[in-house]
């Protein structure tokens, strides 16, 4: 008797396209999430520009009883100025690839693209923190670097010298709930970290810590967010920017430092130009060569940035206590 | 040529040291042709012209200059040729240096171990500053400071040690290291460290590394305690609570000091003479940009105030444009670039030539992104 295997009778087709797309690993994208959003007008030149008025002093020293008026105050405002810049990256795509792949080759190129453009417009803000935001070297841990792994004092810190500025904050608190293991959140800023550091923050728990598993209710927590302290709640990225090795203590050892930016509402915006902010380009071939060989797929964008309240950001500059994982 | 190579042609005077060029790509060959050394007398190590490809690897370059003869030759420069660059993203740094010493001086000597490479107007930062535990320059880690090179293995920063607190590094200190910052400007006018405060009816601020700023900027002050002069802090502000004080910059003296309009003849005199025990920790003394007081009424045209675009300033009063179009000064510009940059690597025959050329040698470049590389 014989047997007929794939050995004599293979498929024809040995292969079979899964029905899903695996993920691509995408880090969440924070700075673009606090920032304030503002929007250019078309024909509105190459630069946003924010006004700010200062305030008045408050008339403290009563009229008395000359019938002579005060002299007056002067209004003053402050301009803040951004100006716009263009960016844009794509794809030409030869018209056999569209013909002959099973996979919908546009689709998800397509999609690749928004996302590199709107990780981008991250990234962008995010260096722009680390230039332009001033900074706290941390101080309150005790690793021995400088700046010093986070101390709880260093959050209480920073949280003081925004309160002290008068910045607003994001989030009003949680009121705590009677659930085992779960406590009240202060109204709190927004504290843009390191997956890195997450660690440390953890090592921080009974101090004054409180992991986003442990609110009362996570109805109005974000995705990112890792926990909070104090008047702090913390959102944590894997592209958070840290300067490797840039720390050395005095036993020789290095270790990074980590841009912790911590702000409050306004304190950085970003602009676009007439909803210049998602266009994706679509050229089919007939727009190529004599042979209308190649689609193109494009994105492109407008962006601009700036703070606009500088009392309401600090980068709070830390290294980090607890091993890095691999 | 086919539909989606780039190409780009211009010229630049060369400075003596290496040389940037801007460009919307990144090349993968680069051409250059040195108009000055062509069109005079041959003469030994004179370049003439190089060029490179990708496949070579960055810092490499093929040239032709003259020999002792002197006649023509092809040579090879193998580092500090021709490369490109992508600045996109801070917090880029290049090698990592040991640190022989750094004297107490002002401006501070710094020497390394081995050749730095570096150019005046680079931006550095150090680490590991310590003479034994519990002496040394750990006060200035972390800090970016523009260097002006005086010899091979050697620059000076702005930056005072000639202070009782610092004690000076020599031997080769283990773990003290200097490294350049890659990409220090990308993003200005933006956050600068204070090295000296001039007090008087008008402020003098002196930076580490350049601030960036233009006359009419706007700015604010973070000035932590032990640096003393806290005077000048935007907060707190008991007349009118809450509102910022800030500071209009009134003069740009050079790339690192500025003038601004805050009347400090009462202030506390700023200390740069920091402990070193106190260093971990410590914040250090900030210039912050805030905005400006343009009012927009300039026009953009050629030849006015805010044509050619916006710049920055690495060192002394030299200015180099961005590669943004016309901007109001004052306004917060992103700087990011890409582009090719020319060396001023020697060959491997010619020793002792530069491949960019000696200062005022005029330089013709063409540079190429090609569709098709085989392999």
């Amino acid at each position: 008797m014989s047997i007929t295997t794939t050995g004599n009778l293979g498929p024809m087709i040995l292969q079979s396209l899964a029905p899903a797309m695996l993920y691509v690993p995408t880090p969440s994208m924070n700075y673009i999430t606090v920032c304030d959003k503002v929007s250019l007008p078309s024909n509105g030149g190459t630069t946003c520009r924010f006004m700010r008025p200062r305030a008045l002093t408050p008339p403290t020293i009563q009229l008395g009883n000359s019938g002579i008026d005060p002299p007056a105050q002067i209004p003053q405002r402050d301009i803040i100025d951004a100006q716009m810049a263009f960016f844009g990256t794509g794809c030409i795509i030869n018209e056999q690839v569209v013909l002959q792949d099973q996979e919908g080759v546009l689709a998800w190129v397509s999609e690749r693209l928004a996302v590199a453009m709107r990780q981008a417009e991250d990234l962008i803000l995010r260096d722009y923190i680390v230039s332009a935001a001033s900074q706290i070297n941390a101080g309150g841990g005790s690793n021995g670097f400088n700046p010093t792994n986070l101390g709880i004092s260093d959050f209480s810190l920073v949280a003081a010298t925004l309160d002290t500025n008068n910045a607003y904050k994001f989030m009003s608190g949680i009121e705590g709930m009677d659930r085992f293991g779960t406590g009240p959140v202060r109204s709190a800023y927004f504290m843009l970290s390191s997956t890195e550091l997450q660690g440390d923050f953890d090592a921080l728990v009974g101090s004054g810590f409180l992991s986003q598993w442990n609110y009362p209710t996570n109805a109005s927590a974000l995705p990112s967010e890792y926990g909070s302290v104090y008047n702090i709640r913390i959102l944590t990225s894997s592209e958070a920017p840290v300067a490797r090795n840039a720390a050395t203590n005095s036993s020789g050892t290095l270790n990074d430092v980590y841009y912790n930016t911590v702000l409050g509402k306004q304190a950085i915006t970003h602009i676009d130009q007439d909803g210049y902010s998602m266009r994706l380009i679509y050229r089919d071939p007939n727009y190529s060569g004599m042979l209308a060989q190649n689609a193109t797929l494009a994105v492109k964008f407008a962006q601009a940035q700036a703070l606009t309240q500088d009392t309401a950001i600090r980068n709070l500059l830390s290294t980090r206590l607890s091993n890095l994982g691999v | 040529m086919t539909e989606y190579s780039r190409a780009a042609k211009g010229r630049f005077t060369s400075t003596g040291g290496a040389q940037i060029v801007n460009l919307p790509f990144q090349p993968d060959f680069v051409r250059i042709m040195n108009y000055t050394t062509s069109n005079a007398a041959a003469t030994s190590q004179n370049v003439v012209a190089a060029q490179w490809d990708a496949n070579m690897g960055q810092g490499f370059a093929i040239q032709q200059g003259y020999n002792a003869t002197p006649a023509i030759i092809w040579d090879t420069v193998i580092a500090n040729g021709i490369s490109t660059f992508a600045a996109g993203q801070l917090l880029q740094y290049g090698p990592t240096l040991a640190i022989s010493g750094i004297t107490k001086a002002n401006p501070a000597v710094v020497t390394t171990t081995t050749n730095h490479g570096l150019t005046s107007g680079d931006v550095v930062v150090f680490q590991g500053l310590y003479q034994s535990t519990t002496t040394g320059m750990q006060q200035i880690q972390g800090v970016p400071f523009t260097v002006t090179v005086t010899g091979l293995t050697t620059f000076t920063i702005p930056w005072n040690t000639n202070q009782s607190n610092y004690t000076a590094l020599s031997g080769s200190p283990s773990g003290a290291t200097v490294k350049k910052v890659l990409y220090p400007y990308l993003y200005f006018p933006g956050t600068t460290v204070i090295s000296a405060i001039t007090t008087g009816s008008t402020t003098t601020i002196d930076t580490t590394d350049a601030h960036n700023f233009r006359v009419g900027q706007e700015v604010a002050f973070r000035i932590p305690s032990d640096w003393a002069t806290t005077q000048l802090n935007s907060l707190p502000n008991p007349p009118t609570p809450g509102s910022p004080i800030y500071g209009y910059v009134i003069a740009v003296t050079d790339y690192n000091t500025v003038v601004v309009n805050i009347d400090s003849t009462a202030y506390t005199a700023f200390n740069s003479n920091v402990t070193f025990a106190g260093s971990a920790g410590r914040s250090l003394p900030q210039i912050v940009a805030v905005g400006d007081v343009n009012t927009g009424g300039q026009l953009i045209s050629a030849g006015s105030a805010l044509y050619p675009p916006p710049v920055f300033e690495p060192i002394g009063t030299t200015e180099v444009n961005t590669i943004n179009g016309p901007a109001i000064r004052g306004a917060f510009v992103n700087n990011t670039s890409q582009g090719f940059i020319v060396g001023i690597g020697a060959g491997t025959n010619l020793t002792t030539s530069v491949l960019v050329g000696a200062a005022g040698n005029v330089i013709f470049w063409e540079a190429f992104l090609h569709d098709m590389s085989i392999p």
